[in-house]
């Protein structure tokens, strides 16, 4: 019997390294992370034969093998000891419900308002509620949203996650700021698991804004989150994720919105930082009404690789998803964006749209878009677009005769480009944030602050 | 009107830079500080490649002649630098910028020709005065430059334009092209507002019809033929052109 080669097993990545992570854990959660072992055994490491990874070849830009699995240890729960970057980004916010702040993989601070707690709402890291919300985590954690079976990271993820984010929100309750996080990661030459799960609850309402920031580093690290998102009937969620983190990063995230009867799951997705970054993105759209606005952003340069695969599913009639995807590339940077619509059988009445554009800003920067369909109803109303533009000499022309310097005229039409994609969900501090990093990536000082 | 040459345009040959496409073969042209001056021509004849090359449109290349701005060469200067130095364009087909509204670009656009810190409240009263002027609501500066404007809407916004950044030369390239008779007169009566607050101001006007001079009352019409000045001359030579066309530069041209 020959031996056979279990592909992403590595001196870190094993069987021990499950067990040891399942130390201290109730006997469901030590049973699934074994299970989604076993998945990840099974899965063959993805290929460039595959169409969803045509465009990003693992082989080339992420070595598995020379990971160790983080050991960086938490620091304290004292804004003084927390990094600079962190700090800085926190400080920079607007007012919110509550706060988690998590650096290198450790939770290392929570809060939330006193009288949200009394009414319920919780937000905590993921490996406390294990304890204090088990009926919770064991329905939800990686079974109906982003279960093992999804995959290979989605199998890594559930056998090794260290820690993450949970917030749930209870029936009724409404937020009204969002609930912030902010991560850190400078841990060189290790893989980080975390996950956030998120339920909101009948007719309850949050948004949530994951700002993820992180060190350069000269030796690779794999950070790699897995986001669960549930709305129940008459529920309304926005999830803003904003990548910044250093260059050296390999940023993965796995995420799947399921959006039941009447719910509002809209989603933004910012990625400027890492080397590499590839989001899976598939949003459900589960009960008649449901509605998921899915945005996008992402600002290349250098030899920065941006790989967004979306889906959207309509299983339900009635239902509304509205995709829209802005990147503009700088350097030589590359992006591939690949989506699809599926409209299952009896799936009427569904709107569903899809648009993804780019805008090279130098001659050596790359973008690809397949945008796709599949329908299998015959009362729809679908759409796809993509779009590869550069600049427009044109509009250039008409900002530099006004008396605008060539390099300013160049950011007010980026700007202004990817500008329409934060104006469909301005939540207070975001496009602020945004825009700054944006202006940072493209050198040029506004003219104007 | 001072009778220090202002704008000195000699023997200006340009070409469309990609194609070797000479579409400008010599223009000569001579005006002064406070002077305001017609340039008339069939459709084609090089008008607006003339008002682009003045501008520094990328898309051309000056081949031969030159140039002087208030005694300067602005043949080697970028657009921006023409911009702050006072030549203000006003474009036959204004230029749509998704995304950025008026105001955002207005201001931009003021900073880049201000050494100082341009005050926010300043140029909130600045564009609200000159919104008034040409008879624009003032929601209109919240919304993306020329996007989804009618014509005239765009003609418009362009004047709006010119009266923030008060220039010293307004080329207005067929201003009055897409715009009703009232949306003329506002127009034209901005233009002329402009004009007595500053007296200085020289404007060169590119226009196929009479129509606009009677409100915008020229000193000098040119007259543009396959990218020459074939003539110039009073306000005469408008009126003429507005009976008889461009018949004879025509009939002599088809006789080579
Ligand atoms: N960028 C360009 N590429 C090709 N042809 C051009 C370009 N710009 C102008 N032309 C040509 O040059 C001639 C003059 O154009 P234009 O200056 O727009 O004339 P006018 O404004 O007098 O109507 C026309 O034949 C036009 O087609
Ligand atoms: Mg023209």
């Amino acid at each position: 019997m020959s031996e056979k080669i279990i592909e992403g097993v590595t001196d870190a990545l094993n069987a021990e390294a499950v067990t040891a992570a399942s130390q201290g854990e109730p006997e469901w959660l030590a049973t699934r992370r074994a299970e989604a072992w076993a998945v990840y055994e099974d899965t063959p490491m993805p290929t460039t034969r595959l169409e969803e990874w045509r465009y990003t070849d693992l082989e080339e830009k992420l070595d598995l093998a020379a990971l160790a699995l983080g050991s960086a240890p938490a620091i304290a729960d004292d804004p003084a000891a927390y990094p600079a970057e962190v700090r800085e980004a926190m400080d920079a916010d607007h007012e919110a419900s509550g706060h988690l702040v998590m650096v290198d993989g450790h939770v290392v601070h929570t809060d939330i308002d006193d009288s949200l707690a009394a009414k319920g709402v919780v937000l905590s890291s993921l490996k406390a509620a294990v304890e204090t919300h088990p009926e919770l985590v064991q329905k939800w954690l990686a079974t109906e949203a982003v279960p093992a079976t999804e995959g290979k990271f989605p199998a890594l993820s559930a056998a090794l996650w260290t820690d993450g984010i949970f917030l749930y929100v209870p029936r009724g309750v409404r937020l009204d700021l969002p609930v912030r996080v902010t991560r850190y990661y400078a841990e060189e030459g290790v893989a980080t698991f975390s996950r956030a799960l998120i339920v909101a609850e009948t007719t309850s309402q949050v948004s949530y804004v994951d700002e993820i920031l992180g060190a350069e580093m000269e030796k690779q690290s794999l950070v790699s989150t897995t986001v669960e998102v549930v709305t129940q009937d008459g529920a309304q969620v926005q999830y803003v994720a904003v990548q910044r983190m250093g260059k050296g990063a390999f940023y993965q995230s796995h995420q799947r919105t399921l959006a039941y009867r009447d719910s509002t799951l809209d989603t933004l997705n910012v990625n400027l930082g890492a080397s590499v970054s590839r989001v899976d993105l598939n949003a459900q759209l589960l009960g008649p009404n449901a509605n998921s606005d899915m945005l996008g952003l992402y600002f290349g340069d250098e030899d920065q690789h941006f790989d967004h695969n979306t889906s959207q599913d309509h299983v339900s009639p009635h239902a509304n998803s509205d995709l829209l995807y802005k990147g503009a590339l700088d350097g030589k940077s590359k992006a591939v964006f690949r989506g699809i619509i599926r409209v299952h059988p009896g799936a009427q009445q569904t709107d569903a749209y899809q648009t993804n554009r780019n805008l090279l800003l130098s001659e050596d920067a790359v973008a690809d878009s397949l945008p796709n369909l599949e329908i299998a109803a015959d009362d729809v109303k679908c759409s796809h677009g993509a779009t590869v533009g550069q600049l427009s000499e044109e509009e250039l022309f008409y900002l530099q005769s006004r008396g605008i310097p060539k390099q300013i005229a160049e950011r007010l039409v980026v700007m202004g480009f990817l500008g329409e994609v934060l104006s469909r969900l301005p939540l207070g501090g975001v496009v602020e944030k945004v825009t700054r990093a944006i202006d940072e990536k493209l050198h040029g000082p506004a003219l104007l602050d | 009107m001072s009778d220090t040459p202002f704008l000195t345009i000699r023997n200006l040959h340009a070409s469309v830079a990609e194609e070797e496409l000479q579409i400008l073969k010599g223009v000569d042209l001579e005006l002064k500080a406070g002077e305001i001056h017609a340039i008339m021509g069939p459709n084609g004849s090089g008008k607006s490649t003339l008002s682009k090359v003045l501008a520094g449109h990328p898309g051309y290349e000056v081949t031969e002649g030159e140039v002087h701005f208030q005694g300067e060469d602005i043949l080697e200067m970028e657009p921006d630098e023409r911009s702050q130095a006072g030549i203000f364009l006003a474009f036959q087909y204004p230029v749509e910028i998704p995304g950025v509204s008026i105001a955002n670009f207005l201001r931009t656009a003021l900073q880049a020709h201000s050494e100082e810190e341009l005050d926010l409240f300043d140029f909130q009263d600045l564009l609200l005065e000159k919104m008034e002027l040409l008879e624009m609501d003032p929601a209109f500066a919240e919304r993306p430059v020329n996007d989804g404007f009618s014509g005239g809407e765009k003609k418009r916004n362009e004047i709006l334009q010119m009266a923030c950044l008060q220039p010293a030369l307004a080329l207005m390239d067929e201003t009055d092209s897409g715009l009703d008779i009232d949306a003329l007169q506002i127009v034209a009566n901005g233009v002329n507002k402009l004009k007595e607050e500053n007296p200085e101001m020289t404007v060169l006007l590119i226009t196929h019809y009479q129509r606009l001079l009677n409100y915008i009352k020229p000193d000098f019409v040119h007259v543009m033929f396959d990218g020459r000045i074939v003539e110039s001359g009073g306000p005469e030579v408008a009126l003429r052109l507005e009976q008889e066309g461009y018949r004879d530069w025509k009939e002599a041209e088809a006789a080579g």
